[in-house]
């Protein structure tokens, strides 16, 4: 395996484990999703989540940036990056493009200066996406 | 014209005149008290005249004493309840009021069955078993009670059948009238399974007592008891008061679940008005969920299965529907909410295909819905459903993703979406208000928490409803800038500041399975409404601070 595809699996269970555990006390709370009718939700019809870094132009950690994922044909899908400058997006649908999804930060008091898309090394196209965005301060 | 305006005028003062009449307002004063506690604080005791369909509900303090607000009991015969869990009430069960003020002295007893007074959230802490496990006993509740399940005596096995066919059930269903989905249902019998073997554990399937402890909420204290709580009871149980709100005379109006009604109640009289909405689809399930005003004042509602959305002319008393176009009218469509607050600015007025997920709007010109997938670039098969809704000043729609985790908006002029996911996961948002700031404040129902989105800064603030398996439904920010909310658990009102992190949790006198909230600005203290869903009631909170 290429050292580049190694560090963004490494990366991706590196959030995820992060995700789990800022989320454990919700999850313990609000519990799983379950009601009588289907639970249709399937991996097989998600294309990649996207995920990645926001950071100052010092490479510091910025938190509660507003990151949008844009789908080229419309939508788009709002999150906000935590306290140590990651943030997530859920897969969108197997149908669209990801290289149709354009990532974007913006904060109070900052400009955007840089969007950095890491390459997928794997060719894995259900591998997550890393995308760092750079702010700078105005 | 001006001489019938003059008789109308004279008609109100001479009425205005008799309501204010001093010798008609009796004063209710007493103490309530046990031999276990002495003096007690917390105990709702509600006066009900024979006869009359209003009952009217104080708390009793920290010294045990309580007092009807003056003027709100006419001379009469009324019979007297209390709630306080743990207790019965000994006597006296009924007063006389005549002339002058009466004060009694109310005792109670230690009750012999504890468990017929516990509340839906009450059973929740007290059943054994993981979150997720008790988590689809959210869905119960819509219908009925918790008591039914744990009273109950079925296994595993049997309840699989009541599980599967409680699941062909239209929502608007309640125990006084059963409402069948005409649209076949698929039922995902894994789920099912798992489901019947958890209620299989803490019902009387294994022996006539429940094998855990029965845990119960402490009763109210200090600021929860300032309150006066009037019920007003509609004349028959298939009524189920959903959506409540009142009009600037003070009439209540509120949507019926079951029932083709839009009904008007006058508080001053309990006066009631029923104006049937016409049926569209004869042999769906009836009633209405949604009520909301227009731009003009006017009422709308939606009209679930009947498949469309309705207008109220409040000057001509008189409906226009709008029912689904076309072949997307199948026998699952189903309406559950409408947003017509902003139909001034391009005739358009937002609604929800509940069966597809899917947001609608209808063109008030053409009738012809559009519809719009507003979850068609995520993940296929998701659990997505659109549910409260709210528009700007600009008719773009902000709506609530009940089935998972998100706030959704739609873009009034290109109807592109946009997805918002909560700070909680699985919250499952439920039903909202746009305030004049631009902050959207809604109810985390599977979450338990309230929750604030700015639709400015694209930022989310959240706050844990201090009582666990509260499930709100709705929430309410009044002109103070507090939150009010309730739901379908726990019997209390929730009253929280934003601010300073302060709640107070009122108690009802009932059982109340409460959905949509209202408060009405215009009193000081404000006034809070809401409809008991499956209780055939009107709820009036008024707070005495």
């Amino acid at each position: 395996m290429m050292p580049g595809v190694q560090r963004q699996k490494a990366l991706w269970r590196l959030v995820l484990l992060g995700v789990a555990v800022l989320g454990s006390v919700t999850a313990a709370r609000a519990g799983g999703q379950m009601t009588f009718g289907d639970n249709t939700n399937t991996s097989a019809n998600d294309g990649p989540p996207f995920f990645g870094f926001v950071r100052d132009t010092d490479g510091a950690a910025v938190g509660d940036a507003r990151v949008t994922a844009t789908v080229k044909s419309g939508g788009a899908v709002v999150t906000t990056s935590n306290s140590i400058g990651v943030y997530k997006v859920a897969g969108f649908a197997k149908s669209i493009n990801p290289d149709d999804i354009a990532i974007s930060c913006a904060k109070d008091g900052y400009k955007q200066a840089n969007v950095v898309r890491r390459p997928n090394g794997s060719g894995d196209l259900k591998d997550p996406i890393e995308v760092d965005c750079v702010l700078q301060k105005e | 014209m001006r001489r019938p305006r003059c008789v109308v005028a004279a008609i109100a003062l001479v009425f205005a005149c008799i309501q204010a009449e001093p010798s008609l307002a009796q004063t209710l004063t007493g103490t309530v008290s046990s031999v276990a506690e002495g003096a007690m604080e917390g105990v709702l005791v509600s006066a009900q005249k024979v006869g009359a369909p209003i009952t009217v509900t104080v708390v009793s303090d920290a010294r045990g004493r309580f007092r009807f607000p003056d003027g709100r009991l006419s001379p009469g015969h009324y019979t007297l309840r209390i709630r306080a869990t743990g207790y019965d009430l000994a006597g006296p069960k009924t007063v006389e009021l005549g002339a002058g003020p009466a004060d009694i002295a109310i005792k109670l007893t230690k009750t012999a069955n504890l468990a017929a007074q516990l509340t839906n959230t009450e059973w929740l802490m007290s059943m054994p078993g993981t979150a997720e496990q008790k988590l689809p006993l959210m869905e119960c509740m819509s219908c009925h009670t918790l008591q039914r399940i744990v009273r109950s005596t079925f296994n595993t096995e049997q309840f699989v059948p009541v599980l599967e066919r409680m699941a062909r059930y239209a929502n608007n269903t309640i125990q006084a009238r059963v409402q069948m989905r005409v649209a076949p249902v698929k039922i995902n019998t894994a789920v099912v399974a798992k489901l019947a073997a958890f209620l299989a554990t803490i019902n009387l399937s294994n022996g006539p007592v429940w094998n855990y402890e029965l845990k119960t909420l402490p009763r109210p204290n200090g600021r929860a008891t300032h309150v006066v709580i009037t019920e007003y009871d509609l004349p028959r149980p298939t009524i189920a008061p959903h959506d409540v709100r009142t009009d600037r005379d003070g009439n209540v109006w509120y949507s019926d679940f079951v029932e083709n009604f839009l009904g008007e109640l006058d508080p001053g009289t309990s006066a009631l008005k029923e104006y049937p909405i016409p049926v569209l689809k004869p042999g769906f399930p009836t009633g209405s969920l949604d009520l909301e005003p227009d731009a003009d004042g006017n009422l709308w509602l939606a009209m679930m299965f009947q498949a469309g959305l309705a207008r109220f002319d409040m000057k001509s008393r008189t409906f226009q529907v709008f029912p689904v176009d076309g072949a997307a009218n199948d026998n699952a469509m189903q309406q559950s909410m409408v947003m017509p607050r902003s139909d001034d600015v391009d005739g358009k007025v937002w609604t929800n295909d509940v069966a597809r997920h899917a947001i609608m709007r209808v063109d008030l010109k053409t009738g012809k819905y559009q519809r719009i997938d507003p979850f068609q670039f995520l993940p296929k098969g998701s659990s997505h459903a659109p549910y409260g809704m709210a528009a700007d000043a600009k008719n773009n729609l902000y709506f609530m993703d009940f089935g998972d985790e998100n706030i959704g908006r739609i873009d009034a002029a290109t109807g592109a979406a946009t997805i918002f996911p909560t700070p909680t996961a699985n919250s499952r948002p439920r039903r909202t208000m746009l305030d004049a700031q631009g902050r959207l404040w809604f109810a985390e129902f599977a979450a338990n928490k309230l929750a604030m989105f700015d639709t400015k800064a694209e930022t989310f603030k959240e706050w844990d409803v201090p009582t666990s398996y509260s499930y709100p439904y709705d929430v309410f920010s009044d002109k103070h800038g507090e939150l009010w909310s309730a739901g379908m658990a726990s019997d209390r009102v929730l009253r929280f500041d934003p601010q300073s992190g302060r709640s107070v949790e009122y108690l009802l006198p009932r059982p109340a399975n409460i959905r949509r909230v209202f408060v009405d600005n215009s009193t000081d203290p404000v006034t809070f409404w809401a409809g008991n869903n499956h209780g055939a009631e009107i709820l009036r909170l008024e707070p005495l601070d």
